[in-house]
C-alpha cells in the first residue's frame, strides 16, 4: 500500500526495522557509508537509501570530511520522538508496572499500621 | 468525509494480575490520591490532578511532570465508571486549562482513543484487561497506531533504552 510519507515523518520513517537497526549502529558512533556497509552486512545502495530517508526526515546529520562523508544521529530530532514513544507506547504498560508497586506499597501500610 | 472503507484496526489489549482485592484495584484507577502515585508512563515522573469528578460522564484534568520539568496534561473523560469491575474512558493531550490540543509530535496519532478496563477478582488476586484502541481512525492514524504497536516485541524497546542512556548524557 502506498506509504509514500515514509520522509516526511520521522515515526514512520522508524517504522521500518532496517532504519531503526542503522539508527542504532549510529548512537554508538559517527560512521562513513563504507563503515555502515562494513557493519551491517547490507550493499551500498540499500545503505544509501536507508541513510537518505532518515537524512530527510532530520534524524540523521552528515558533514564531509575530505572526501568522506560522515554521519551521524541527530539528537535534537530524537529526543522529542523518544518522549512520544514512552507517552504512547510504553504508556499502560510502565503505568500499570507502577500501579503493581503502589498497591502492594498501601497494602504492606495497612498491615503495618493495623 | 466520503470513506466508505471501514477501517478495521484490532485494539491493543494488556492483561495483569495484581495481588490486591478488585475494590483497592477500582479505587486506585477511580480516586486522586490513589492515581497520582502510579499514573505516570515513567519512574521519576510525578503526577498531579488539579480536577477529577470521576463518575459515569465526568471528566478530570491531571498533568504529569518530567524529571527535566516538562508538563505533559491530560484530560480524561469518562463514560463509564461502575464500581468495582469496569471503568471506560478517553484520554486526550490538553492544555492546562483542560481543552483539547492536537499531538504536535505525532500529528498522525489517532485523535481519540478509548480505554476499557476490566476487572475480575479470582481467589485474591485481581485479574485486569485494559483494552486500548482507536476510535474511527482514518487510515493514517490506523497506519500510525499499528507501527507503534509493532515496535513492542521487535527488539525496539531495548534499542530505546540504549538510545534513552545516550540522551541522558547530553
Amino acid at each position: 500500500m502506498a506509504r509514500a510519507r515514509t520522509t516526511f515523518d520521522p515515526f514512520n520513517a522508524l517504522a521500518e526495522p532496517k532504519r531503526r537497526a542503522l539508527l542504532e549502529a549510529l548512537v554508538v558512533k559517527e560512521l562513513t557509508v563504507n563503515q555502515i556497509v562494513e557493519i551491517m552486512k547490507w550493499s551500498q545502495p540499500m545503505v544509501s537509501k536507508h541513510l537518505s530517508v532518515l537524512k530527510q526526515v532530520g534524524l540523521v546529520s552528515e558533514r564531509k570530511e575530505g572526501r568522506y562523508r560522515i554521519y551521524k544521529v541527530n539528537a535534537a530530532q530524537l529526543k522529542p520522538i523518544q518522549k512520544w514513544v514512552i507517552q504512547f507506547e510504553q504508556y499502560w504498560s510502565n503505568s500499570l508496572d507502577h500501579l503493581e508497586v503502589y498497591l502492594n506499597e498501601v497494602q504492606s501500610k495497612e498491615v503495618k499500621d493495623g | 468525509m466520503d470513506n466508505k472503507n471501514i477501517i478495521t484496526l484490532e485494539p491493543s489489549i494488556f492483561t495483569r494480575e495484581f495481588n490486591a482485592p478488585i475494590q483497592l484495584v477500582f479505587d486506585a484507577w477511580t480516586q486522586p490520591e490513589h492515581l497520582k502515585n502510579w499514573m505516570f508512563p515513567q519512574a521519576g515522573f510525578t503526577c498531579e490532578y488539579v480536577s477529577a469528578d470521576i463518575k459515569s460522564g465526568g471528566s478530570s484534568l491531571h498533568k504529569m511532570i518530567t524529571p527535566d520539568g516538562y508538563e505533559m496534561w491530560l484530560l480524561t473523560k469518562y463514560e463509564e465508571v461502575n464500581s468495582p469491575d469496569t471503568l471506560v474512558f478517553r484520554q486526550y493531550n490538553s492544555n492546562q486549562a483542560g481543552d483539547i490540543l492536537p499531538n504536535m509530535q505525532m500529528p498522525t496519532w489517532p485523535k481519540e482513543m478509548r480505554a476499557t478496563v476490566k476487572l475480575e477478582e479470582v481467589g485474591g488476586t485481581t485479574k485486569l484487561q485494559l483494552i486500548w484502541q482507536a476510535i474511527d481512525p482514518t487510515k493514517e492514524e490506523a497506519e500510525t497506531f499499528e507501527a507503534s504497536r509493532s515496535q513492542h516485541g521487535n527488539g525496539w524497546n531495548g534499542g530505546f533504552e540504549q538510545l534513552a542512556i545516550y540522551l541522558e548524557t547530553l
